[in-house]
């Protein structure tokens, strides 16, 4: 008997269950993914504006601190935003429900706005790495020849995608606002801007779950994984500029349809006018800069479109990915 | 007999108007398996079907006691594969994913790493496994693909030309392994192949399709029972004396390109050629019995479906 025959052994351990399974995939992915330089490039930026974010809370949360260093920082602004702080500090005073709540909204918004281009950019190096090389390699025969279904084998390269997202756009967010209420000078803070963290939350992961599919459907797309990147700043960027070129196209871009659900969420033409009422002095310093943002959502148009091209991406994936 | 590994009832697969499986029936008890067949006869789609890989179209099929194309994943999870094309996870090591393949089993981490190099070192690879696989030659990547598909101990393994590619010493070295996992292990065995040397060797049934039909489908000592009264025999000099001895006994008798005699003596055993060499004084290297009885099989079988 030779050697090998002694060195194979029967297993006789436990199983683990199937979401074992699919966290396999998501993390093997996730990896693969952060192997990339640029890819964690993007998350240490990403990180950087969530400090951002936390240094202009802790400003906020200044403004209570009669000898704080924020009054030295504001005097060196100009006399209209030195008017916009003194007003806050007012507002914060008397109102803190109201203020907190609308500042952190505000910047939060922001905040996430700013985001959505670190995770489409960051989704755009990681098409690749989630079903276009199964594709190439013929790894899906692998998979599909393993103890998991094509729904298992979708559902861990979901996770890849949604992880990478977290890393860049969910997580700079929840660390935002938790360092910026702890930084804050007042505990309740943490309550008066729940609301903000709500919004925040519930944009970022409706946006994150969209573009996570949407970016399997085009991954799937070829099993070139260069052609695959193409194919995802195609749907982003002439997506985008053919969007902007005629209201009858808006909803072919993703970034518009996006940008309709958050102001809706958000609702910053609510905030405003709630600010305004609480302190009438602030109507014309508020308003004015936020003109541009206080356009009425068409949430039904954009909330249609995303519906369509969320059931494309899942016939592309359940028509492309095949072991034949 | 114990439990059939497979059992298929009027099992078929259509592509478009080809019938690449007609009602396939086979019930196949454990053991090493040979699947034979020309190019393009149906095997790796029985396997396919089998495995769910793709779906096929009529009849019934239970794998493991299990019925195919219910119970997926439960299947799955006893079942090996090695498929015949060059597929693998982009961007590993081998070590790495035959521990991921030994994961996507349901394998804890811990317990999967220790696996995958105990199945590396089954399959003979060295300090490569910690290469990436991009880099593999064709030999590595052969027992790569072996590696994984038996590195979460299933109890049926299929392998689609597991030799395909492999110089002879590479080839007899996975021949040998595919052997013991059978014969010392346990585990049954379906070998696809269309060479008929690698089945005859290994294999203890054999099963040949062709135009995805079932032609034959029986133990291979009882198909070369069948074709009993022939033999090769090897010898170190001599070989002319012997063709002659044999053909004064008027047996029909050549001597082939490698220098064995190859004689057709009509009888049920070897007796009457063993004592004519004894008379003559010629003593043999090796007497191999129905020779190419498997190729002989092989080609009538394909000729019948002609």
């Amino acid at each position: 008997m030779s050697l090998h025959e002694f060195s194979y052994q029967h297993w006789e351990g436990r199983h683990c269950g199937i979401w074992r399974h699919r966290w396999v995939i998501a993390i093997n992915g996730l990896k693969s993914c952060l192997a990339n330089r640029w890819a964690r490039n993007l998350v240490i930026a990403a990180w950087t504006i969530a400090m951002a974010a936390i240094g202009i809370l802790f400003l906020i949360g200044q403004l209570l601190v009669p000898d704080s260093i924020a009054y030295e920082i504001l005097d060196q602004l100009s006399q209209q935003m030195r008017g916009l702080f003194e007003g806050l500090k007012i507002w914060l005073t008397e109102r803190p429900e109201i203020s907190v709540r609308v500042a952190y909204n505000m910047l939060f918004y922001f905040f996430a706005s700013t985001l959505y281009w670190f995770a489409m950019i960051s989704t755009m190096l990681t098409i690749p790495h989630l079903i276009s090389r199964d594709l190439s390699s013929r790894a899906i025969i692998i998979y599909s020849s393993k103890a998991i279904s094509r729904f298992d084998y979708f559902l861990g390269k979901f996770g890849t995608i949604f992880g990478l997202l977290s890393l860049v756009w969910l997580g700079p967010v929840l660390a935002a606002w938790l360092a910026g209420n702890l930084l804050a000078q007042d505990w309740s803070f943490f309550w008066h801007s729940r609301g903000a963290l709500f919004n925040a939350l519930l944009y970022v992961t409706a946006a994150m779950l969209v573009i996570s599919v949407l970016s399997l459907g085009i991954s799937a797309l070829s099993s070139k994984p260069r052609m695959a990147m193409s194919y995802w700043i195609v749907f982003w960027l002439v997506g985008d500029a053919v969007g902007s070129a005629a209201s009858i196209t808006r909803s072919l871009s993703i970034s518009h349809n996006l940008k309709q659900i958050s102001l809706r969420i958000f609702n910053l033409e609510g905030e405003v006018q709630l600010a305004q009422e609480a302190i009438p002095v602030l109507n014309g310093i508020i308003r004015s800069p936020l003109t541009s943002w206080l356009e009425t959502p068409e949430i039904g148009g954009a909330l249609t479109a995303l519906v369509v091209m969320l059931a494309l991406a899942i016939i592309i994936m359940t028509q492309r990915v095949k072991p034949e | 007999m114990s439990e059939a590994v497979i059992e298929t009832k009027e099992f078929s697969k259509i592509f478009g108007s080809q019938k690449a499986l007609d009602s396939v029936t086979v019930k196949v008890p454990p053991g090493a398996v040979g699947l034979l067949g020309p190019n393009g006869a149906g095997k790796s789609t029985f396997m396919k079907c089998l495995l769910q890989l793709i779906p096929y179209t009529g009849g019934s099929a239970r794998l493991l006691g299990k019925e195919v194309g219910k119970e997926g994943r439960e299947i799955r999870r006893r079942v090996g594969y090695n498929p015949e094309q060059d597929c693998h996870v982009p961007g590993m090591a081998g070590c790495e994913y035959v521990t991921y393949c030994a994961q996507l089993c349901g394998i804890p981490f811990q317990a999967a790493r220790q696996r995958a190099h105990e199945m590396l070192d089954f399959v003979g690879m060295g300090q490569e496994r910690y290469r990436k696989i991009d880099t593999y030659s064709t030999g590595m990547k052969q027992r790569l693909k072996l590696a994984q598909a038996i590195v979460h101990d299933p109890e049926i393994v299929f392998l689609d030309e597991p030799t395909n590619g492999l110089d002879p010493k590479g080839q007899a070295q996975i021949l040998d392994l595919v052997q013991s996992l059978w014969t010392v292990h346990g585990i049954s065995v379906v070998l696809s192949s269309h060479l008929l040397h690698d089945v005859d060797r290994i294999c203890e049934q054999i099963i040949i399709i062709a135009r995805g039909k079932v032609l034959v489908h029986d133990s291979l000592a009882r198909l070369k029972a069948r074709r009993k009264g022939a033999a090769e025999v090897a010898v170190d000099s001599r070989a002319d004396d012997l063709r002659q001895a044999f053909q004064k006994q008027g047996w029909s008798a050549e001597i082939l390109l490698n220098g064995r005699v190859k004689v057709e003596h009509g009888s049920q055993d070897l007796t009457p050629l063993m004592k004519l060499m004894a008379a003559i004084g010629i003593s043999p290297l090796e007497v191999i019995p129905s020779p190419n009885a498997l190729e002989e099989m092989f080609v009538q079988a394909l000729k019948t479906a002609q």
